[in-house]
């Protein structure tokens, strides 16, 4: 009751200084100007809930002129260095974590720690994702939405052989061999792209050694010649060993890998939630799919999950920061968030913990198991954690041991000079 | 003569090659075939593995729909903005200096043609960063305008190629006699050799329009918004976050690839004599 209180009465503080804030923007010193705005939502859904967020944010500062470039989100990844360095807009999306500390590094990137400074709405309702947003002690930008990951499953085929969500690594070994033994395959994937082997790699590491561990090996300190590491390797190699993955994997993509669980030939999926959206269209019921998180392998490590944030920043370049500053933190505001993670726009996690959550069993799944049952930690995801060239060596690897679980001697010392080299 | 003509040959001969010619030719489209096919299939048939069977449904309005209703227009006509434009500079440039590097001997002559012609062995990808630069510098990084000058720089390289060796093999006697009755050089050039030049001017506009058109690095390269970008660098803004929108991109591909294609038909007989123009003398 009394935390309670503080928080209202926290909460009626943060909204006079937002009023008087707002109060001041909107009469004594209006924004005007130029805000320019790069955004990587290319795809039409994700594009028009952006366009609908800034043009909310347009109706309050209607003197500001604002200029949005959508670029494809693929084209973005390589432009992004290009544009921050000759041609820099004030605001930005962008990744967390690694993903974002080559840009911080090369000073191209705003240092926003003064609206995370405590006390400050940012700071409390968006806490779970501070340690994300951090490099060298200082903030760089701030997100605007998350998902989970976790285990997708066929409830039906798993109800029709007799088993239940798996509480260890033990029991979904079992699983699996019920499975096989069925015909089916336990688990569909498709690591043409590489990266949906490295979400193995991240629950099995997290699971068997902790978060701390895997953030230890992302900054380097653990040679993946580690023993530790083998045993990671090792319980991988039990699944792996039993058949337990669809064959000919690495010719396929993700989306390949998606008709084995639309037709029934494999149990389940590890993926992060935008996969519900296409099995829901192939003909999958909320019936049919449910989620389970990721069973503990080593008891007594904390859970901790994968939660790829995607983020606004500002450009070190930026003409307008202080409209910028506006804008972010227009969009972090909990009514915000709550609207553009909707399942009408993006149909993700609002990062903000006041934010509502849409009526949606995946996404309710999701947000509880993120805000009351991952207390290990928030992981970005293998390739935005690790730095790109270890991630990208690591990942071929790890495809290598999928297919060749024997070649793990050599893949490792591999991925130990690379690690060597890159750190 | 070797090949021996097919309706020279034996019986079988002739009856194995009919088989075989359809056949070949499917596997030859194949790819083709694939993208007319995915572009009427719906999002759906992708998550439940139907790539080569009928249709789940028949999605040929949506899809088409889809793809016009989005920000291709935009892209298509940047398309044309940057390939008109690079197509009449690059010929026009080109005519002149064929025409000068090919009809008057002077100093430097093979030192100059040459040049020209060494532009077209460098890889271009090594110009990437310092072109780049250079478009910066000047203010065009991220515009039609750059582009356009970088592409008719890049292409009057081997159009002058073209060019040249096509005004040399033209008679000699023609400018001579021209000369003779006192015309001068500038009408010559513009009466004589320029109607001469029609149908390499035809065939070589085909061509660069072409390679334009379908030109993907320098459009990723010097451009980054839908303001600027061409259709190439475009199509793969239909992909979401996750997903590849095969049927979407489908259906964006064989409409771009369209114009290049209408081109073609349209100037066929032109870009036959122009390439066959030099080899029966």
């Amino acid at each position: 009751m009394r935390s309670m209180l503080k928080t209202s009465v926290a909460a009626l503080a943060t909204a006079a200084v937002m009023a008087t804030g707002a109060f001041a923007a909107g009469h004594a010193e209006p924004l005007t100007g130029d805000l320019r705005i790069n955004l990587d939502t290319s795809n039409p859904a994700p594009r028009a809930t952006m366009e609908a967020m800034i043009a909310r944010f347009q109706a309050k500062h209607p003197d500001l002129n604002i200029t949005t470039t959508v670029i494809d989100r693929e084209a973005y990844k390589t432009q992004i260095r290009n544009f921050l360095s000759a041609d820099a807009p004030d605001v930005l999306t962008w990744y967390a974590a690694n993903r974002m500390r080559p840009y911080v590094e090369a000073g191209l990137l705003e240092d926003v720690s003064d609206m995370w400074a405590e006390g400050t709405d940012i700071a409390q309702e968006l806490a779970s994702t501070k340690g994300a947003m951090t490099i060298d002690g200082k903030q760089w930008g701030v997100p605007y939405t998350y998902y989970q990951w976790g285990i997708y499953y066929r409830k039906d085929i798993y109800e029709e052989l007799g088993l239940k969500e798996p509480a260890n690594f033990d029991e979904m070994v079992a699983n699996c061999e019920a499975m096989i033994a069925s015909g089916r395959k336990c688990y569909t994937i498709g690591t043409k792209w590489l990266w949906t082997a490295s979400g193995w790699f991240d629950y099995l590491n997290m699971r068997t050694h902790g978060f701390d561990f895997h953030m230890q090996m992302a900054r380097g300190e653990i040679a993946w010649t580690d023993d530790r590491v083998r045993q990671t390797f090792a319980n991988w190699r039990r699944l792996v060993d039993l058949g337990a993955f669809v064959d000919d994997h690495q010719n396929k993509d993700w989306q390949q890998s998606l008709p084995f669980l639309v037709d029934g030939s494999a149990g389940a999926i590890l993926k992060g939630n935008f996969a519900v959206a296409p099995l829901r269209e192939a003909g999958l019921t909320d019936d049919q799919l449910d989620f389970h998180q990721f069973p503990s392998i080593t008891e007594g490590v904390a859970l901790a999950e994968d939660a790829p944030t995607d983020t606004f920043h500002i450009a070190a370049g930026a003409q307008n920061k202080k409209a910028a500053r506006a804008f972010l933190a227009h969009m972090a505001s909990a009514e915000e968030q709550s609207i553009i993670n909707n399942g009408e726009n993006l149909g993700q996690l609002p990062v903000n913990a006041n934010a509502s959550i849409d009526d949606d069993k995946f996404l309710k799944e999701g947000f509880a198991m993120l805000s009351s049952n991952s207390p290990g930690g928030v992981a970005q995801f293998f390739d935005r954690d690790f730095p790109a060239e270890m991630a990208k060596a690591a990942m071929e690897g790890m495809q290598e041991f999928m297919v060749f679980p024997d070649n793990l001697d050599d893949i490792l010392e591999r991925l130990e000079s690379v690690r060597q080299d890159t750190y | 003569m070797f090949p021996t003509p097919i309706e020279k040959s034996s019986r079988q001969w002739q009856i194995g090659y009919q088989v075989l010619l359809p056949i070949v030719m499917l596997l030859w489209l194949a790819p083709l075939l694939a993208v007319a096919l995915f572009s009427i299939r719906p999002d759906v048939d992708f998550t439940v593995g139907n790539y080569w069977g009928l249709p789940s449904s028949f999605e040929m309005l949506a899809n088409y729909g889809q793809v016009f209703n989005s920000a291709m227009p935009k892209y298509i006509l940047n398309s044309f903005i940057i390939t008109v434009p690079t197509v009449i500079g690059a010929v026009a440039l080109s005519c002149m200096t064929g025409f000068a590097l090919g009809v008057y001997r002077f100093k430097g002559n093979l030192l100059i043609f040459f040049m020209f012609i060494a532009g077209n062995f460098i890889p271009f990808q090594i110009l990437m960063v310092p072109v780049r630069d250079l478009t910066l510098d000047m203010g065009l990084y991220n515009t039609k305008t750059g582009l356009i000058l970088f592409h008719v720089a890049f292409q009057t390289g081997f159009c002058t190629l073209f060019m040249r060796n096509f005004i040399r093999a033209l008679p000699f006697e023609l400018i001579e006699a021209a000369r003779v009755e006192g015309i001068a050089e500038w009408r010559i050039f513009w009466y004589i050799v320029l109607p001469l030049m029609k149908p390499a001017i035809a065939a070589l506009s085909v061509l660069i329009f072409t390679f334009i058109w379908n030109d993907y690095f320098w459009a990723i390269v010097l451009t980054t918004g839908e303001n600027a970008q061409p259709v190439t660098a475009g199509i793969t803004s239909f992909n979401a976050q996750f997903r590849a929108m095969y049927h979407l991109m489908s259906a964006g591909s064989i409409i771009a690839a369209l114009p290049p294609v209408a081109m073609f038909f349209l100037m066929q007989k032109h870009f036959i004599a122009g390439l066959t123009l030099g080899a029966v003398k």
